[in-house]
């Protein structure tokens, strides 16, 4: 059998850069901002047939902070940062596989 | 010999089996020929392999498919009120076919046909179900609308094909679904692939699937191949599971599924009690 998905408890601002997730399986992690945008997993960011990230991280912001971030199902979030590109998806798998920031 | 049709006497209530079935799922596409009834039947025999007790209700009035690829052992019974329903290996199923003969079609009206789903929804004595899998009928009409407001559905099942021309209809399904607030718990993608000598063709195109659960949020539950084993098992009345090749890859992909299909309803449970169904947080500016 396999495992249930893990889903979102709650959702938190750490501060200006980080926010933090509550899983369902009692695992709490942090997301810097930053580095989830240097792993955008938009078409235009990431080509998924060789695996490789098309943005450089020198174009990026460390600082780079968020308007909003919203649920896409129940399966996913988007982040609109306030600079850069905004229109990955982050699927939950995809943040869990993140090493904590 | 099919069965006598009763008329309903009072008004149906608004639900009839509160408690009694863990799980109602419908199994919907919004169009014809994705094979809805083919991913309903073999779904619920990998359940019922993996020890859940299963129900089909079959409500394509029109066009039911689900009796001939899963011929009752027992027929429906008629207990004053109620009806038992059919027992076919184990799973309990009503549909449309156990009152009329195979090649005489039902040419009734819509508020007829309506009718008899009510009765399908508030008159069958299910007993105790893990799993009730409604088997839609194709569109997004009268009799969906009926079932998606008075089966107590807790979510439902997309099935398409990778083609884009039925990933579109399965998008107004899933429009209906979102108007009556019933959560989609995944996607099914039927007749994937073709696996020939360990390769894999897609000759309906690839990722058609895969796009659709993106772009509306959800799981992909899991992808079907063509198999034609699938075809034979399901013309013949014999379960894929134990008279096919339980390990085929057709079997395999149904055992998946069902495990997906297990785990997405009970998160979707969960999701209702203790985790956020949805959210948005707007970012401050923080000292």
């Amino acid at each position: 059998m396999k495992n249930p998905p893990v889903l979102i408890k709650s959702i938190k601002q750490k501060d200006n850069h980080v926010f933090t997730v509550d899983w369902s399986d009692n695992i709490s992690k942090e997301y810097r901002l930053s580095s989830l945008q240097k792993n955008c997993p938009c078409a235009k960011c990431y080509d998924p047939t060789s695996g490789k990230q098309l943005t450089s991280g020198a174009d990026l912001d460390v600082n780079v902070r968020a308007a909003q971030i919203k649920s896409v199902g129940r399966y996913a979030l988007k982040i609109q940062f306030s600079s850069g590109c905004s229109r990955g998806i982050y699927s939950y798998a995809m943040l869990r596989s993140l090493e904590s920031s | 010999m099919p069965l006598k049709m009763f008329q309903a006497k009072e008004r149906q209530p608004e639900q009839s089996h509160p408690g009694k079935i863990a799980h109602i799922l419908a199994v919907a596409a919004g169009k014809g020929g994705v094979g809805k009834s083919t991913v309903t039947v073999n779904l619920a025999l990998a359940l019922k392999q993996a020890g859940y007790s299963v129900g089909i209700m079959d409500t394509d009035i029109y066009g039911p498919s689900i009796r001939k690829m899963l011929p009752e052992d027992e027929m429906p019974v008629q207990k004053g009120e109620k009806l038992s329903p059919a027992i076919c290996r184990g799973i309990r199923v009503i549909s449309m076919a156990y009152f009329r003969k195979e090649n005489e079609a039902s040419a009734v009206r819509a508020p007829i046909a309506n009718g008899v789903i009510a009765q399908f929804i508030h008159k069958v004595d299910w007993g105790y179900l893990d799993f009730l899998l409604v088997d839609f009928p194709p569109g997004t009409g009268d009799v969906q609308l009926t079932l998606s407001q008075q089966a107590g559905l807790c979510g439902a099942i997309m099935v398409t094909t990778p083609q884009e021309v039925a990933v579109l209809d399965v998008r107004k399904a899933v429009h209906l679904f979102d108007i009556v607030n019933i959560p989609i718990i995944g996607i099914v993608e039927n007749m994937s692939y073709y696996e020939n000598k360990g390769e894999k063709i897609y000759l309906f195109g690839k990722g058609g699937g895969e796009r659709l659960a993106h772009e509306i949020g959800t799981p992909l539950l899991g992808h079907i191949p063509i198999d034609p084993k699938i075809s034979a098992c399901g013309d013949a009345g014999l379960p894929l599971f134990t008279d096919g090749e339980p390990l085929s890859p057709a079997a395999l992909a149904f055992t998946e599924l069902a495990e997906a299909v297990v785990a997405h309803t009970t998160a979707l449970k969960r999701l209702s009690t203790e985790c956020l169904p949805s959210f948005e947080l707007t970012w401050k500016e923080m000292s």
